[in-house]
C-alpha cells in the first residue's frame, strides 16, 4: 500500500513538471513566432509618446486598448459589432443557401444550361459589388435591407461559381469507381460528388466571406447611421483618433478571426487536401 | 466548311447566355416588371454613357480612377519586389522571422486602414493611392519571397558552374524564375485594389468613376449610374487585360497550357 501511494506521489510531482514544462514550451513557441509583432508593438507604442511622430495622429497601443475597453464596457462597441455581423452574416448565410444548390444543379446537370448560364455569372460576378451599393440603397431604402442585399449580392457570385467549378471538375474517374461498387442515388451525391467539390466550394465561401465583410464596412461608412464602419467615420469626422484606431483595431481584428475560422475549418474538413508552398 | 460552322453555333450558344441577359435588360423595365425608375432599360444607359462620352467627362473620371491605380500599382511594384527578393533571397531567415507580422498586415484589408490613412494624407489623391499602395503591396511582396524561394536551384547552380557572378544569376535566372509567381501577386492585388478604389472614391472624392456613381446616385441620374457602373466593369476587365499584356511580353517564354505553336 505504501509503496503505491509512493508511486502516485512520485508521478502527482513528474506530472505537474511535466504540464508546466509544456506551457513554457507553449509560450515560448508563441514568443519566437510572435516576435516581430511584439518588436512591432513596442515601436509602436514608443514612437508617438516619444514624439517621433505626432501623437495626435497615432493612438499608443496602451491607449487604444483602454479605449477600446471603455467602449467596450459602455456596450457602444458590442451593440455596434453585433449589428455589422448580423448583416454580413445573414447576407453571407442567404447566399450560401441559395448559392451552393444553384451551384450544384449548374454543375451537375444540363450542359448546355450551364454553357449559356456562366457567361453570364461571370459578368455579373466581374461587376464591382460596391458599384451598386447605390443602387440597392435606391431598391430598398437606407435600412437594414439594402445592406443585407448588398453582402448578398457580393457573396452570391463567386460561391455560385466556385460550386459549379467545384462540382464539373469532379473526376468522373471517383464517380465511376463508386458506382462500380454499388454506390448510387444520395450515397453517391453525399460521399462522393459532394466531398470532391468540397474543396472548390469552401474557397469560393471563404473569398466571399472576406470581401463581403470589408464591403459591409465600407457600405456602413456611407449609408448607415450603425455600424463599426459607420462608428470608424464618425470617429474620424469627429476627430476623435484613439476611437477610430480602437475601432479599426476591433474591425482588422474581426477580419482576421473570420479567415482564422475560415482556415480552421477547412483544415479539418479538407484534411487531406496538399497545400502548395507559400509564404 | 462543316467546322467553322460548328464553331459558330459554338459561340452562338456560349453568347447567348449574356444576349438573353441584355435583351431581358431592356425589356423588362419597359414593361414595368422591374421598376424602369430604378433599373433602367438598356438602351437609356447607353445614351447616358454615350453622352458622359461625347462631353469628354467620361474619360476624365477614368483617367482619374486609372490614374490613382497605375500609381499606387507602380509604387507598390517598385517597393515589394525589391524588399521581396532582398528577403526572400538575401536574409531568408530575416523574412521567417518576420512573416508572422508580413501575414497580419497583409489580412487587415486596406479599406479598413483608409480612414487611417485620410488622417495621414486628407481627402487627397494620396490617401486613394495609399489604399491601391497597401491593398497591392503584400501580395506582390509575398509572392515576391515565394518566387524567388521556389526557383529549381538546379538552374542557380547550373549558372554558378559556368561561372556566373552574384549580379548575372540575379538577372538571368531569378528574376525571370520569380516572374511569373510575382505576375500572380500583382494580378491579386490589382483586382483588390481597384475594388476598395471604388469605395474609397464613393467616400471622399471629386473626380473618378467612384464619385460619379455616387453623384449620380444623390442627384437621382440612374441611367447615368448604371453608365458608370458597366464602365468600372469594363475598366476592372481592362486592368486585368493590361497586367496580362506586360505580364506576357516580359514573360515570353511561358507555355500555356493547351496551346500549340
Amino acid at each position: 500500500m505504501e509503496i503505491v501511494l509512493d508511486k502516485v506521489t512520485a508521478s502527482g510531482n513528474e506530472k505537474k513538471l511535466n504540464i508546466f514544462r509544456k506551457v513554457l514550451n507553449r509560450v515560448l513557441n508563441i514568443l519566437h513566432n510572435g516576435i516581430s509583432i511584439i518588436i512591432f508593438l513596442v515601436l509602436w507604442e514608443i514612437a508617438p509618446r516619444a514624439g517621433w511622430v505626432p501623437e495626435t495622429f497615432i493612438t499608443p497601443p496602451s491607449l487604444v486598448l483602454s479605449t477600446l475597453w471603455d467602449l467596450l464596457i459602455t456596450g457602444v462597441l458590442t451593440k455596434h459589432i453585433e449589428t455589422s455581423m448580423f448583416r454580413a452574416v445573414i447576407g453571407f448565410i442567404l447566399a450560401a443557401i441559395v448559392g451552393v444548390p444553384l451551384g450544384f444543379f449548374l454543375g451537375g446537370g444540363f450542359k448546355l444550361f450551364e454553357r449559356i448560364v456562366t457567361p453570364v455569372l461571370r459578368l455579373l460576378n466581374a461587376v464591382n459589388p460596391f458599384s451598386l451599393f447605390p443602387v440597392f440603397i435606391l431598391l430598398f431604402g437606407i435600412g437594414e435591407i439594402s445592406k443585407v442585399a448588398m453582402i448578398f449580392w457580393v457573396c452570391l457570385w463567386p460561391i455560385m461559381l466556385n460550386t459549379t467549378t467545384g462540382v464539373k471538375n469532379v473526376d468522373s474517374l471517383l464517380i465511376k469507381s463508386a458506382r462500380s461498387m454499388g454506390v448510387t442515388g444520395k450515397d453517391l451525391f453525399f460521399k462522393v460528388v459532394l466531398l470532391a467539390a468540397l474543396p472548390s466550394i469552401f474557397h469560393g465561401l471563404k473569398t466571399s466571406c472576406a470581401t463581403a465583410f470589408f464591403m459591409l464596412i465600407a457600405a456602413e461608412m456611407i449609408g448607415a447611421s450603425s455600424g463599426l464602419g459607420w462608428l470608424v467615420f464618425n470617429a474620424q469626422t469627429n476627430y476623435q483618433i484613439p476611437k477610430l484606431f480602437a475601432t479599426t483595431v476591433t474591425i482588422s481584428i474581426l477580419g482576421l478571426s473570420l479567415n482564422y475560422l475560415f482556415t480552421v475549418l477547412e483544415g479539418r474538413l479538407l484534411s487531406w487536401q496538399e497545400r502548395p508552398a507559400e509564404y | 466548311m462543316k467546322d467553322s460552322f460548328k464553331d459558330l453555333t459554338t459561340r452562338l450558344v456560349d453568347f447567348s447566355g449574356i444576349i438573353t441577359f441584355f435583351l431581358l435588360w431592356e425589356i423588362l423595365p419597359r414593361i414595368g416588371v422591374v421598376d424602369g425608375q430604378f433599373i433602367p432599360p438598356i438602351s437609356e444607359v447607353l445614351v447616358a454613357l454615350w453622352i458622359l462620352a461625347s462631353d469628354g467627362s467620361l474619360f476624365i473620371h477614368i483617367a482619374a480612377s486609372l490614374q490613382r491605380t497605375v500609381i499606387g500599382l507602380v509604387l507598390a511594384i517598385v517597393v515589394a519586389v525589391p524588399m521581396g527578393f532582398i528577403l526572400g533571397g538575401v536574409f531568408p531567415a530575416l523574412s521567417r522571422q518576420l512573416r508572422p507580422l508580413f501575414r497580419l498586415f497583409g489580412q487587415i484589408n486596406g479599406f479598413s486602414l483608409f480612414p487611417v490613412f485620410m488622417l495621414f494624407f486628407g481627402i487627397g489623391e494620396s490617401a486613394k493611392v495609399s489604399i491601391i499602395f497597401w491593398s497591392t503591396l503584400w501580395p506582390v511582396l509575398f509572392t515576391t519571397i515565394s518566387g524567388v524561394q521556389q526557383v529549381d536551384p538546379l538552374y542557380i547552380k547550373s549558372a554558378r558552374s559556368i561561372g556566373a557572378n552574384k549580379f548575372i544569376i540575379f538577372r538571368k535566372v531569378l528574376l525571370p524564375g520569380a516572374a511569373p509567381v510575382i505576375f500572380t501577386g500583382v494580378r491579386t492585388g490589382a483586382t483588390i485594389a481597384f475594388l476598395l478604389l471604388m469605395a474609397a472614391e464613393v467616400i471622399g472624392a471629386s473626380a473618378g468613376l467612384g464619385w460619379l456613381i455616387h453623384n449620380s446616385a444623390m442627384n437621382n441620374i440612374i441611367p447615368r449610374l448604371f453608365a458608370g457602373v458597366i464602365t468600372i466593369a469594363a475598366l476592372g476587365v481592362f486592368i486585368t487585360y493590361l497586367i496580362d499584356y506586360v505580364e506576357n511580353s516580359i514573360v515570353d517564354w511561358k507555355q500555356h497550357a493547351g496551346k500549340e505553336n
